[in-house]
């Protein structure tokens, strides 16, 4: 059981096992790309990588160093609603460590040099990301269904145009304006007891200013209308990337848990639907899946394949007509009574790892999902039924209101690919190396 | 007195009737430590070894099946088939109909997958713990009751071009990489890629692929790796019952011919829908288990390894050359490659770049390393080993994947030991020995127009 704690105002959660000698350390802060400024996307995630550019008592290649010399490692996730640093550590030096990340939480230096030096690395790797296909689809397959204005429509890259607008002053503006104790939440996993853990969190806790932070800018995301094609066109494609959805669920529905239910039986296993129907039976993409995305507001159902550029006209117009069955018919009781075993038996590896636990607590806090999200799961799932499995996709999913995104040559395949859409009300072609 | 894994042997093969009733019988041949726990190494009389290490730490079980087969016994124009099995072995047994196989596993809420490479083949699941002899029961089905019919081997070459195009046709890194091993070597079966030439993928028949699989997925040339919340003797009755009839096979003597001394510098070229060049760099390295192996891990994380590293510092932060830098010396049987990677940052060339890393690395080949960065490479490799036991699954990898190149299961914490005896003069000699051989550049060059 991941034990609760309140240290200086904020939560901090404590999963302890002490099998290998090493520490695992959370600290997420309660804002992300949401709070980017107009104009500004990207903001959010460069202060985070600004954090391991320099604070006091270290410049940007001192600190690297004494996360190496601390037997440590250290991640950064940036997403709309939470920027977090993650990081691991041998035990004995998990106290330093701790001091570590206060120091580049409470006292980054943020110097013009090195944020400048940040902004050009971003804008090479936003144009590097473009030689990944994946990448491509999924950056236009968010656009189009959330919009450009919601944050789950800017994602928390940014562009190239609006990373070279950030200067050092936004950075230490944001900063100061999120990076506050009442806005952090911390997690302990591994070799660390619950006393220590509270010590470690005094240590981090103590380096932060505090004061009132701003309020979640995440609004209900907007319905994109009609059947929507937005073609990524890209030259010498022998294979194409193809995402199709629109709006899925809010953690918070009645009926969350049975249409992620519903969703994997459709595309969530190797058995499922979609990938007997795309993979199994003709051998037309090597990966065939749906999905439902879990965040603050409601996120998007996600369905995808990647087949051959001969292939692809044919295997969109078959996910359609898998898709509209399986709003329209339903799922199977025998559908059902599978995907229940699936899902409550491999729950035990969704918390084989006290790393893994402390996550499910952490996202419960994070994300503001219902208190017994996790701890309910298993009872959650067991309740479901074939009606509530049908009445929440039908409820859910749209087949009318269809976002198309296909990452392809152009010339070759885009009049088939339309003509593979019955009902389509627009086509979009975008170049692939627009910002 | 006995250990617990020894009075499961004496329990369950005393409980049999003996091998002349035709009942299999268990041979313990090694209790191995492996961090603060055993791993006992047993052997079935067909020849299946049997890696079984006790982790109650979660109530799961990791279940590996190692091959000794990969793509270096494979030969031209049959390229690609071990890992077509990856795939083929998911279909139909003689007691499974197709789909099957999943739907047991998913039903059990089992996560199941397989990998190949040029020296092994592994499958695993990962199971609640009370599922452990579902997973017996169907592994030991495909090791001997396989059907290769035509329609399956048909889908599932389609769904391995499918896979090809997705990681090399029009994956960037993944044609440079290719095409550096085609360029690097040429007599050695590491030559050509796993995943195999694309028509080589299109010529596959049904008869090739059963003459493969009645060659190498046999008990004898499998290594069975058992992690997680078991009880030994139960383990042992269900293996031993389930793959015991299995007749061993003439496992083939490998016919592999020893790479040459690359004497000349070798140079490729790509061109790619991309915005920034990318280069690619071998030298001819050692097998994992060469005693040289270390250090150069040991160089390769003083160079490469991290935001600290030395490279990464002059390269990515200071100069701005590139986006990116990696190094790695292969992890191979028999000798590999020491490889560099860079992208450059657009407007950057390779001709910007070379020279520069040139100078680096001699410099890596005529001064010592400082006690600072010898320090801090060993740290971030022993948090690498225990980072990767976290899982059962972790565990049974590590343990699974030392057996079958080295022999021993837990040559991880030997290599430990080795890397914290490291000395800076060791090092240096490294990149004597390595990066002062000649070397193949491969060169990915921005399509015209493309970007």
């Amino acid at each position: 059981m991941t034990a609760r704690l309140d240290v200086l105002g904020a939560p901090c959660f404590v999963e302890a096992a002490h099998a290998i000698p090493l520490v695992g350390v959370v600290v997420s802060i309660r804002t992300g790309s949401q709070h980017d400024p107009e104009g500004m996307d990207g903001l959010a995630r460069v202060m985070l990588r600004m954090l391991r550019r320099g604070c006091a008592g270290y410049d940007a290649q001192r600190l690297e160093e004494r996360i190496d010399v601390l037997g440590s490692e250290l991640g950064m996730v940036a997403s709309a609603s939470t920027l977090t640093l993650h990081g691991r550590v041998i035990k004995p030096n998990a106290a330093a460590f701790c001091d570590l990340l206060a120091s580049m939480l409470g006292a980054p230096t943020f110097t013009d040099e090195e944020v400048g030096r940040l902004l050009r690395e971003t804008a090479a790797e936003l144009t590097e990301a473009r030689d990944s296909d994946p990448a491509l689809a999924h950056i236009a397959f968010r656009r189009a269904v959330f919009g450009g204005e919601h944050p789950f429509g800017r994602g928390s890259s940014g562009r190239i145009s609006t990373v070279a607008r950030i200067d050092a002053d936004a950075v230490r503006a944001f900063h100061r304006a999120h990076v506050l104790r009442s806005n952090v939440v911390l997690g302990f996993s591994g070799d660390v007891t619950e006393a220590e853990a509270g010590a470690l969190s005094h240590r981090i806790l103590g380096a932060l200013a505090d004061g009132p932070h701003p309020p979640d800018a995440i609004l209900p995301p907007p319905v994109a209308r009609g059947r929507r094609l937005v073609f990524v066109d890209k030259p010498a494609r022998t294979q194409t990337q193809i995402l199709c959805g629109g709006l899925g669920t809010h953690p918070h529905d009645p009926d969350h848990v049975a249409l992620a239910a519903g969703t994997a039986i459709f595309g969530g296993t190797f058995t499922s639907r979609l990938m007997k129907e795309v993979r199994s039976k003709r051998g037309w993409s090597y990966g065939a899946s749906a999905r439902v995305a879990i965040e603050r507001a409601r996120h998007a159902f996600t369905m995808g394949t990647f087949p051959a550029a001969t292939d692809a006209a044919a295997c969109l117009a078959l996910e359609i007509d898998l898709l509209e069955r399986w709003v329209r018919g339903g799922v199977t009781p025998r559908e059902v009574a599978f995907i229940k075993k699936f899902l409550t038996r491999s729950h035990a590896f969704d918390v084989d790892t006290p790393s893994k636990r402390l996550h499910e607590a952490l996202d419960v806090e994070l994300l503001h999902l219902p208190a017994t999200y996790h701890s309910g799961y298993l009872d959650h799932v067991r309740g479901i039924t074939k009606d509530a499995v049908d009445q929440a996709v039908t409820t859910r999913i749209s087949t009318d209101d269809l976002t198309i995104v296909v990452v392809g040559t152009a010339r070759d395949i885009l009049d088939a690919v339309k003509a593979a859409v019955p009902a389509l009300a627009s086509t979009e072609v975008l170049p692939f190396d627009r910002d | 007195m006995s250990s617990r894994i020894e009075r499961a042997v004496r329990k369950v093969n005393e409980a049999a009737p003996g091998r002349a009733g035709g009942v299999p019988q268990w041979q313990l041949s090694a209790e191995i430590p492996f961090g603060g726990s055993h791993v006992a190494r047993l052997r079935l009389d067909n020849g299946l070894t049997l890696l079984l290490l006790v982790d109650r730490s979660a109530p799961v079980v990791a279940y590996y099946t190692w091959f000794r087969v990969g793509s270096r016994h494979e030969r031209p124009g049959k390229t690609g088939l071990a890992h077509l099995f990856e795939h083929l072995m998911f279909n139909e047994t003689e007691d499974l109909a197709a789909g099957e196989f999943d739907r047991k596993l998913e039903e059990s809420g089992a996560e199941t997958n397989a990998a190949t490479w040029l020296d092994w083949t592994f499958y695993h699941e990962a199971l609640p713990k009370d599922r452990l002899g579902l997973a017996i029961r169907l592994e030991s089905s495909r090791m001997s009751r396989l059907v290769l019919r035509e329609p399956q081997v048909a889908s599932e070459k389609e769904v391995v071009a499918n896979e090809r195009r997705y990681r090399v046709e029009d994956d960037v890194d993944g044609a440079a990489s290719e095409l550096l091993y085609r360029t690097a070597f040429t007599v050695h079966p590491y030559h050509w890629p796993t995943i195999g030439w694309m028509d080589d993928i299109a010529g596959f028949t049904p008869e090739d692929c059963e003459a493969f699989y009645r060659t190498y997925y046999a008990p004898n040339n499998a290594i069975l790796v058992v992690v997680g919340d078991v009880d030994e003797a139960d383990v042992l009755r269900k293996v031993g019952a389930a793959y015991g009839g299995i007749p061993a096979a003439t496992i083939p003597e490998e016919d592999t011919r020893p790479e040459p001394a690359q004497t000349e510098d070798r140079q490729a070229t790509l061109v790619k829908p991309t915005a920034s060049e990318r280069v690619s760099i071998a030298w001819h390295g050692p097998a994992l288990g060469d005693a040289d192996h270390p250090a150069l891990t040991v160089l390769n994380e003083i160079l490469m390894g991290g935001r600290a590293s030395r490279l990464y510092r002059s390269f990515v932060v200071e100069r701005e050359l590139v986006t990116d830098l990696r190094g790695w010396p292969s992890t191979f049987r028999d000798p590999g490659i020491y490889e560099i990677g860079f992208t450059a940052r657009p407007g950057k060339t390779k001709d910007d770049i070379l020279p520069l890393l040139d100078e680096a690395l001699a410099r890596a080949r005529e001064e010592l390393v400082t006690d600072e960065e010898l320090a801090r490479a060993k740290a971030r490799l022993e948090l690498g080993l225990l980072g990767s036991l976290d899982t059962a699954a972790g565990k049974a990898e590590q343990i699974g994947f030392n057996e079958i190149v080295l022999g021993d299961p837990a040559a991880g914490f030997r290599r430990l030991e080795v890397y914290r005896r490291i000395t800076r003069g060791e090092i240096r000699t490294a990149a004597r020995r390595y990066l002062s051989r000649p070397r193949t550049v491969v060169h990915v060059i921005p399509e015209r127009g493309g970007a």
